[in-house]
């Protein structure tokens, strides 16, 4: 700010090469198998045009981390072929690390040091022009709300505050394309608003960004397009609309006193009455039955109404938006977990003994 | 049209520079690793204080009996004078044994990654934190000959002479820096490093010249004496302490004077410092390509 630059310009695209297409990523049948033969990556198949705001959308291990560590050099391809920035990723890698911000999934900054420390040496390590330094620092620490503190010691830092000093310290090169791998898990909703708001600042500002994710509101709430993958491959993309299109709109949860049969009196009942579109599904579960459909929020007063006439009790009833796991569910027709993995143990032994 | 895009393409060809050169990179590393090592003063004053108390113990309590057994009739030495080039390698030793745990820290905390996606010359990353370590040592081993003048001892050649004595340290320094860093990323994990590399340092020290002439070190000890490289470090730096050639290991009588001691004592080390400063390095480029987890 102090050299009066427009204000406009402060995270301006950085200069790219003219033999740049309009794609900020591209990557063909990318494969990626570790030493110990595990195939994390299986053929991945990505485009992703200047200036979007891309979300990575999966699971814990379905291999988003992997595949955002070979598309910024860290880790090579055992195949296919990535160019991130107009520069190939195996054969021009100091390139593409020149071209492009990288934040970690764990937060990574050297506690020892000062905030502002710590962005001196981003900008070194960055080649930053010396002239430039001390005004980019000024501005990013202005941009993530640490200018207070700028001068304490990191290991002081709160976790959201730890977060948004990495986040500053991948900006320093103003790079084109910024890769956030998991950047608000572990953050308070607070925290987490902060550093969706920033990330939208930035990418206002031309920078394409690349985020990986796996909370499917964190995906709607910043992404325009989305790509999601499961065991290593991409089994769906597009924008969070047409995704959420996949599992058909929202979820009615009506819980159900009484057995089985009760509930499955429900389920038939949901199913006649129509209140739905032909798409929705109706599905009977542990506490009573689960509608999913377009009109969910509008047509649920409705269902209530008609099973307090078939004499069915109901105990409670709830709508919600679609999780990852229900696109999931709608993708594969598998539920995946998110977090633990105690679910797919749980679907696997509910199925029966076939498993060995 | 055309001169916008000579413009364009300037600024082109400005990133892929980056302004990042070899030597830029190094510095950058140096200035964060002494920052650290300033902001962290228990570690600088911890592996000084057991090299200070044995010093100050061994002279004080063995100082009678040693001196006998050092002398044998030959020109009178103190035993703080024939000790001081041995606490010198004491520390160079125990500083070398924290380098390691750094690259811990940083494995740790995520530096590491970090410099890795940056577009720094990884050697130079490397060279950077080596050379802070140097300063330290340095630093140090000027402080143990100071306080060893202090309590008596002599240094024959004089300032030039503590000056070699630094420089002995440093080189013998490299081997067991490169040691601390192999530690470092095949355990990942602090205390495996610290432990393993501090766990050799007194074995190291006690068989070898570091205390005794090896001539009068019993004959299994003599035998693993030869082979350890703490007697190299030591002999080479006493040599310059007392001005004269003092190894008993490799005998040789080419170069005259101390150089007799110097000129095999060195060839040793560097030998040492590029066998395990080429495993350190290999380790490193394994664990910063396939195995960044």
């Amino acid at each position: 700010m102090a050299t009066g630059e427009p204000s406009g310009t402060v995270l301006s695209l950085a200069p790219l090469p003219s033999s740049v297409t309009d794609d900020a990523i591209a990557a063909e049948g990318v494969e990626l198998t570790y030493a110990d033969g595990t195939q994390a990556v299986r053929g991945i198949d990505l485009t992703v045009p200047r200036g979007e705001f891309f979300g990575f959308l999966g699971p814990n291990g379905a291999g988003k981390t992997t595949t955002i560590k070979t598309l910024v050099t860290l880790l090579r391809p055992t195949a296919g072929s990535i160019t991130v920035n107009g520069f190939d990723a195996v054969t021009e890698g100091r390139a593409v690390r020149e071209t492009v911000g990288y934040m970690a999934q764990e937060t990574s900054i050297d506690p020892e040091l000062t905030a502002r420390e710590n962005l001196r040496f981003a900008c070194d390590s960055y080649g930053v022009p010396r002239s430039e330094r001390a005004d980019r620092i000024d501005e990013l620490l202005d941009l993530v709300d640490l200018a207070d503190v700028a001068d304490k010691r990191a290991d002081d830092f709160s976790g959201g505050m730890k977060k948004r000093l990495d986040a500053a310290t991948a900006l320093v090169h103003r790079p084109p394309l910024v890769f956030l791998d998991e950047p608000t898990t572990g953050l308070d909703p607070k925290a987490r608003n902060r550093l969706w708001e920033y990330f939208r600042r930035i990418n206002e500002r031309g920078t394409t960004i690349f985020l990986t994710t796996q909370y499917l509101e964190e995906a709607d709430a910043l992404c325009e397009r989305l790509a999601v993958i499961l065991d290593g491959e991409i089994v769906s993309a597009g924008s969070p609309a047409e995704l959420k299109r996949e599992v058909g709109g929202e979820i009615l949860e009506v819980n159900v006193e009484g057995d089985d049969p009760a509930r499955a009196e429900a389920a038939e009942i949901a199913r006649s009455v129509e209140l739905f579109e032909p798409g929705a599904t109706v599905e009977v579960t542990e506490n009573g039955i689960s509608v999913t459909s377009e009109r969910a929020r509008s047509k649920g007063t409705d269902l209530l109404v008609a099973l307090r006439d078939a004499d069915i009790p109901v105990t409670g009833f709830n709508v919600r938006a679609p999780t990852l796991d229900d696109v999931f569910l709608a993708i594969t027709g598998e539920h995946v977990d998110t977090d633990e993995g105690a679910a797919p143990v749980d679907a696997v032994a509910a199925d029966g003994g076939d498993h060995a | 049209m055309s001169s916008e895009n000579a413009a364009a393409d300037e600024e082109a060809a400005d990133i892929t520079r980056s302004g990042n050169s070899f030597l830029g990179d190094l510095w950058v590393n140096f200035v964060r690793w002494n920052i650290k090592a300033v902001r962290n003063p228990f570690v600088l004053v911890v592996s000084l204080v057991q090299p200070i108390i044995f010093l100050v113990l061994f002279t004080q309590v063995f100082g009678q009996v040693a001196a006998g057994a050092v002398n044998q009739g030959a020109a009178d030495i103190s035993y703080e004078t024939y000790l001081v080039p041995a606490i010198c390698m004491q520390v160079a030793l125990a500083a070398a044994a924290t380098s390691g745990v750094g690259l811990v820290n940083d494995i740790e905390n995520g530096m590491f990654e970090k410099v890795l996606v940056s577009p720094m010359n990884r050697t130079a990353v490397f060279l950077g934190k080596t050379a802070a370590e140097v300063v330290r040592i340095a630093a140090q081993i000027l402080i143990i000959i100071g306080l060893g003048v202090l309590l008596g001892a002599e240094v024959e050649t004089g300032v030039v002479g503590a000056l070699g004595i630094v420089g002995v340290g440093i080189l013998f320094s490299f081997w067991f820096i490169a040691l601390s860093n192999t530690l470092a990323v095949i355990t990942k994990d602090q205390e495996s490093t610290i432990i393993g590399a501090n766990l050799l340092q007194f074995p190291l020290l006690f068989v070898s010249t570091a205390f005794l002439p090896l001539a009068v070190l019993p004959g299994w000890i003599q035998i693993v004496a030869r082979f350890n490289p703490v007697t190299y470090g030591v002999d080479a730096a006493r040599a310059i302490m007392l001005g004269r050639d003092v190894m008993t290991v490799i005998e040789v009588t080419a170069f005259g004077g101390i150089y007799d001691t110097l000129a095999p004592a060195v060839a040793v080390l560097l030998a040492l410092a590029l066998g395990f400063g080429s495993v350190a390095v290999y380790m490193l480029q394994r664990a910063s390509s396939a195995n960044v987890q």
